[in-house]
């Protein structure tokens, strides 16, 4: 275990702690450029939402009734939709809710789980089993159907949204930081520190949970697509950010309701921008797991 | 092995059972008043006092919470599912009238997941890092990043486009039409199935490349089989055990995946009806809709596992 988590150099600088992430990344970029190319496509696509009420050609809200369910031109590079708004502007401007979403609930969702997760394998014992016993009800939802009821009872919104989706993310992290916490509780070192007579607190937080950070981190990236792609099925069925905000979701949903025959450009361009965003996530994710843990290389 | 379905069984019951607080917890007990979901939040300021606890005590929802609880469950033991606010049919009639088709969708997507994903997995194993190899992975990562839901509604507009057709709206069952039954089912099976697929062929190279370096491999090829049977007899029965797992897993996908599909399609089926619930925000539809996903989903949970355990005497006797 200890060869597969090394551990952190004692007592970082800041200097060095710069020049080691700089090392890394260099390090990423040669064992797994393509994974590094999606990375930077990840990178410029949350430089987008940061950057989307400068770089928008029009108001993503505002209507303009002279172009009116219009085919893509070179006013409306993405043509616009049944009251006029640009769709262009709209999809750069769903970009901010899908990541926000995605980030905001997959952080809260596997800090939760890995902090719980944490606390059951370290305790065990009756807590442990109970706590099993819960995460095993909560995966007996398949995931999108119990972000669906959690985000309808609360009512619509962002940070609803957020919570119902973080809530899927919790028997993930859980599981996977119980299991490694089982095994680096019984390593030398902690042993040592128990023998020390160090406190549950510091045994925990101090000698534990550095170690799950690896583990942490390569849960966190894998399930930021997954994430998204639930934000944009909440928005589609009429369950995530209520419409008027763009959301990729909410986009396609619009475009069915428009009619019969929808418009090929209102439901090409939002699915063309949650495949990307999915598709960079995924592939920088396999790529942090590749390099933080060479024993899962090439599995699921 | 009976002891093992016994316990597995067993231990699916209490499941059940924590399943139906969970949702009973979610749907009732979670700050959101039933009211506002079902009014919306407009229509609920626009209540009298008086109407509230008028809607509050015909809809039960003045008791203490565990006689509602036990109200509910009380219903779903006689098979009473209750109504929707807004049709007259009863949700039993309904999940009996549009499960089939939902099914039938299910489980064609999983043969197609299966009659798609294992030779891919095949060829792209016994040819590791070559372009086709490379290929095949770059689709399967492709196939799981693309929402199913949208190349749905890809698939309906290029077909009305192209060919001006579309699938006939209304439900027909496979019995007494099986032609427009199965213009109906087959888009949604296609694009859950191949979504599933992607997975499979993934699962299945990594499982098949472990299983090629094992001895009992050697064994057969030192022996002077040839190679395909190697692989079929030898090799494939037990790289596939992981695969049945994750086949399993992955029908969790397809339950809830064929929610936006099927409205992306118009399908009349169970998820269509999951996302009407949703849309009009009816409460008790959509807590026993979501009870009886869940439960489908961990009998089917079961017979994976008791499957596997059929298959690999390894975890019957653990």
């Amino acid at each position: 275990m200890t060869a597969i988590f090394p551990a952190q150099p004692a007592l970082p600088t800041t200097a060095s702690r710069a020049r080691s992430a700089l090392r890394g990344i260099g390090m990423f970029f040669r064992r797994a450029p393509f994974s590094a190319f999606w990375g930077c496509i990840a990178a410029a696509i949350v430089a987008m939402a940061v950057a989307a009420p400068v770089i928008v050609p029009y108001e993503p809200l505002k209507s303009d009734f002279r172009s009116m369910q219009k085919p893509p031109s070179e006013q409306h590079w993405f043509g616009t939709d049944q009251i006029g708004r640009d769709t262009l502007s709209r999809v750069i401007y769903g970009s901010r809710a899908s990541l926000t979403v995605a980030f905001g609930a997959v952080l809260f969702g596997t800090t939760v789980g890995a902090l719980w997760g944490l606390a059951c394998g370290y305790f065990g014992g009756r807590f442990d089993m109970a706590s099993q016993r819960l995460i095993e009800f909560l995966q007996s939802f398949p995931d999108l159907i119990l972000a669906m009821a959690i985000a309808m009872a609360l009512g619509g919104g962002l940070g609803t949204v957020i919570v119902a989706i973080a809530i899927t993310r919790i028997p993930f992290g859980g599981r996977v930081i119980r299991s490694v916490v089982l095994s680096l509780k019984e390593i030398q070192y902690v042993e040592a520190a128990r023998g020390l007579g160090a406190s549950h607190k510091r045994l925990m937080f101090r000698h534990i949970l550095p170690q799950c950070v690896a583990p942490y981190m390569i849960l966190a990236t894998t399930h930021l697509g997954v994430a998204i792609v639930i934000e944009a099925s909440l928005g589609f069925l009429g369950v995530g950010i209520p419409p008027p905000s763009p959301t990729w979701g909410n986009m396609l949903s619009d475009a069915l309701n428009a009619g019969l025959v929808p418009p090929w450009w209102l439901v090409l361009f939002p699915g063309v921008a949650i495949t990307i965003t999915v598709l960079a996530f995924n592939l920088l994710g396999d790529g942090i797991r590749d390099l933080l843990d060479p024993r899962l290389r090439g599995s699921v | 092995m009976y002891s093992y379905i016994a316990r597995r069984l067993a231990f699916g019951a209490l499941t059940v059972i924590g399943v139906s607080i969970m949702v009973f917890a979610v749907m009732r007990i979670l700050p959101g008043d039933p009211l506002v979901a079902i009014f919306g939040p407009e229509g609920f300021t626009k209540l009298s006092e008086q109407e509230r606890a008028g809607y509050m005590a015909a809809l039960g929802l003045s008791d203490p919470l565990w006689v509602q609880y036990l109200a509910w469950v009380k219903d779903i033991v006689r098979g009473d599912f209750g109504h929707s606010f807004f049709r007259s049919e009863s949700v039993a009639d309904m999940i009996l009238r549009r499960g089939p088709l939902t099914a039938e969708i299910a489980l064609i997507s999983v043969v197609l997941s299966w009659l798609v994903g294992i030779p891919v997995a095949i060829v792209s194993a016994l040819r590791p890092n070559t372009i086709s190899d490379s290929l095949v992975r770059f689709i399967s990562i492709l196939f799981i990043a693309v929402p199913g839901f949208w190349v749905g509604m890809l698939i309906v507009l290029a077909l009305l486009f192209w060919f001006g057709y579309r699938a006939p709206m209304a439900g027909a069952s496979l019995l007494a039409d099986p032609v427009a039954n199965l213009q109906l089912v087959v888009g949604p099976a296609i694009v859950l199935g191949l979504g599933q697929a992607a997975y499979i062929a993934r699962m299945g190279r990594s499982s098949l490349l472990e299983v090629i370096r094992e001895d009992y491999v050697r064994t057969a090829r030192a022996k002077g089989l040839n190679n395909r049977l190697v692989i079929a007899l030898h090799a494939l029965p037990n790289a596939l055990l992981p695969v049945i797992t994750l086949s399993g897993v992955l029908l969790g996908l397809v339950l809830a995946g064929s929610i936006p599909v099927e409205r992306a399609f118009g399908t009349p089926g169970l998820g269509y009806a999951m996302f009407t619930a949703v849309s009009e925000r009816d409460v008790f539809v959509m807590q026993n809709l979501v009870f009886v996903y869940a439960v489908v989903f961990v009998l089917l949970n079961i017979v994976v596992d008791v499957t596997i355990a059929l298959l690999d005497p390894r975890i019957r006797y653990r």
